[in-house]
């Protein structure tokens, strides 16, 4: 064992020595996720709201209300604009679409019964249909919300009912059979809501049809805290990553540069060289996840949901990597082809992964072929722990594919580096 | 020390080592003589494990096949390639290595002062090994070889791109390792070095051992005459001679002689009738 150890040691002294590589192993990667953090943190709630402009015409206490519960909305991110200012950030792609609320948009709004239907006008880009189409869902739910309120308010309805029949008395071009009918249907209404049992400062259960009960689902899979806990797993893949091409390089750097002849000729035998790499290898694929995610716990907020299925996330991440470097050590003669194909699997790996790009982004059938890629599973793994809210059943599976790669990897690595030693 | 019986070794249609039988006596400095292809490395690495041979067999008296990694630990070897890591220092070499070959505390430590102070590097033992010149390399080269005090040591090529300084050197540590008991076996295609450390001497060529023998031995026997050269006035006359002193007194009193110079025959003329070849022209 001390040989293997002293093996792995020196391992790890030829890499803190190489700046370049160890740039490459841990800064970059912390580099990465925070950098890639930070543009996704920039984005705030606009992230996710939709981004609409809102051209206030009527300019009244109404409107104003109106345009303030938009904007307080989870679904919109508002700016309010002139006609033309809004026009010009639709067209320049700035803006999914604006709203223009017309003069008397918040008198109309008050009134339930009566008068003429008020118009939104909505000014949208058509590259972005299915947008415009959530935007007029998400203005149709509150424009019935405010009447939904007013139903729920016997105190304010009843005024409204006031307001409306005066109008309807008062009214010179209204046809006479509808007048009729309303002049016998408001004071019924208004009755109605005189007989409605009062609860606390005037306002009570009113008239409501139904009543919707939001459940929160994030209980049991909450999304991330922050865009860290999906920026760093993915950092930490690319440190994996940059693990497995240095020391699968390294072997052939040991062979080319005569160095492996002495490990061959030391009484020691092929376990013991091939043992000492891995675990160099495994400890700076379990180092370099530790040592990011220790930084984005203080530094960046991250709060892992589960400590136990994290540690197990990074050593089967960390044992896939070093069957990859095993088989990435007998890929190339030279350095250059072993760095070369190295590098050219590890980044279409992570590229089908979700190593460049969260997958969620991908279409369907790019998700399905990335079950191909271990980094998918590493990354799955990580935020299992992370955000997910794995439980042990469910993180079985990502790391059960993990530990299978890695030791198929060190089997096949092991026996093929052998077969080319020994010719 | 070490035996070779019947060794071959091919690779594909090039055979290296063909039908090779020597056996190297403990104490002893054996020189393997032979130009660039030879075969010499070939039998080097055969003979520490490194190459099983395609028939023959190796031995290490006492100790068995050096396919076992037991039997290994009684070898030293320095490769004509070097083989040092760059970014250790000197010392973190020579410590690795002999951690590796199960030295451990104060018997590490010790060893590797003494290795480093064998081949003169100790006060630059912190330096790494990739600001070393080309003749301490190798003189560390041969330190890492030593750090376990192998019984048998190796050098295959050891004085290839060093300067005269420490080639010197180098032949000043062989000569002590002598004095000390250990076997070496010192593989060369400069016959001057095989001449003047050997005790015994292998001339191998195209992969055959064409003789075996101290270098006098092969000098008598394969060296042929003396060669007396003279000056007249008009020109030079060549006379193989068996007496040099007395050919020159007869040659004199056949007329003066402007000047004569005597070439003795050397390991250079015995490598020269073996094969048709000179050594350097190989």
């Amino acid at each position: 064992m001390s040989t293997i150890i002293a093996l792995a040691k020196k391992d790890l002294q030829l890499l803190v020595r190489d700046k370049v590589g160890f740039f490459f192993t841990f800064f970059f990667p912390l580099v990465y996720a925070v950098f890639f953090g930070m543009i996704f943190a920039g984005q705030g709630r606009g992230g996710s709201a939709m981004q609409i402009v809102v051209v206030d015409e009527d300019a009244t206490d109404g409107s104003k209300a109106f345009v303030r519960q938009l904007d307080e909305s989870a679904e919109l991110a508002v700016q309010t604009a002139t006609r033309e200012e809004a026009t010009g950030l639709v067209r320049r792609g700035k803006k999914v679409g604006y709203i223009v609320l017309p003069a008397g948009f918040g008198k109309s709004r008050e009134r339930v019964f009566g008068g003429e239907p008020v118009k939104i006008e909505m000014g949208l880009d058509p590259s972005r249909a299915a947008e415009a189409g959530l935007l007029q869902g998400v203005l149709t739910k509150y424009m019935y919300q405010g009447m939904q309120d007013a139903f729920t308010n016997p105190t304010a309805m009843r005024k409204q009912l006031a307001a409306s029949l005066t109008e309807v008395q008062t009214s010179a071009d209204m046809d006479p059979a509808w007048r009729t009918t309303l002049q016998w249907f408001l004071p019924m209404m208004d009755r109605f809501f005189a007989e409605i049992p009062m609860t606390g400062g005037g306002a009570g259960r009113g008239w409501q049809t139904f009543e919707i009960v939001a459940t929160d689902v994030q209980v049991q899979r909450r999304g991330p805290n922050n865009p860290y806990e999906i920026t760093f797993p993915q950092g930490i893949i690319w440190g994996v990553m940059g693990c497995a091409a240095a020391f699968g390089i390294s072997l052939v750097v040991e062979r080319s540069r005569g160095t492996l002849v002495r490990l061959r000729i030391a009484p020691i035998g092929w376990t013991d060289i091939l043992a000492g790499k891995s675990l160099a290898c495994l400890g700076t694929t379990s180092a370099v996840p530790a040592m990011l995610l220790l930084f984005g716990i203080l530094v960046f907020g991250i709060r892992p949901d589960s400590w136990l299925l994290l540690i197990l996330a990074v050593v089967a991440t960390s044992v896939c990597f070093v069957g990859i470097m095993m088989i990435l050590s007998v890929a190339g003669r030279t350095e250059q082809s072993a760095g070369g194909i190295g590098w050219a699997f590890l980044t279409v790996m992570a590229m089908l992964g979700g190593g460049m790009i969260p997958l969620f982004f991908m279409p369907p059938w790019m998700q399905t072929v990335s079950h191909v890629s271990p980094v998918k599973w590493s990354i799955l793994a990580l935020e299992g722990a992370l955000w997910r809210n794995f439980s042990f059943s469910e993180m079985a599976l990502p790391c059960t594919v993990l530990i299978a790669v890695g030791l198929t990897g060190f089997a096949l690595g092991t026996r093929l580096f052998r077969w080319t030693e020994e010719g | 020390m070490l035996t070779l019986t019947n060794v071959r070794k091919a690779f594909g249609s090039l055979v290296a080592v063909d039908d090779l039988t020597l056996s190297i006596r403990r104490g002893e400095v054996f020189g393997l003589l032979g130009p660039n292809g030879a075969g010499k490395t070939t039998t080097v690495n055969m003979a520490v494990g490194l190459l099983r041979p395609d028939q023959g067999t190796v031995e290490i008296e006492g100790a068995g096949s050096p396919d076992r990694p037991g039997v290994r630990a009684k070898i030293g070897v320095a490769p004509q390639a070097l083989a040092l890591y760059d970014e250790l220092t000197g010392e973190e070499n020579l410590a690795f290595f002999g951690k590796l070959q199960g030295l451990k505390g104060r018997d590490l430590t010790d060893r590797v002062r003494w290795g480093l102070e064998f081949v003169g590097l100790f006060e630059r033992r912190r330096d790494r090994a990739k600001v070393y010149s080309g003749g301490m390399k190798r003189r560390l080269n041969i330190a890492v070889a030593l750090v376990h005090d192998p019984p048998l040591l190796l050098l295959d090529e050891p004085t290839v791109g060093v300067d005269p300084q420490s080639r010197n050197s180098i032949f000043e540590k062989i000569a002590a390792l002598r004095e000390k008991g250990h076997t070496v076996v010192y593989t060369t295609h400069y016959m001057e070095e095989a001449q003047r450390l050997c005790d015994r001497v292998g001339i191998i060529d195209r992969g055959k051992l064409l003789a075996l023998d101290t270098v006098q031995g092969l000098i008598a026997a394969h060296g042929g005459k003396s060669l007396l050269i003279v000056e007249r006035g008009g020109g030079e006359e060549r006379v193989e001679t068996d007496d040099p002193l007395r050919e020159l007194n007869a040659l004199q009193s056949n007329g003066a002689l402007r000047g004569f110079r005597l070439e003795r025959p050397d390991l250079e003329r015995v490598f020269l009738r073996l094969t048709g070849r000179e050594l350097r022209d190989v």
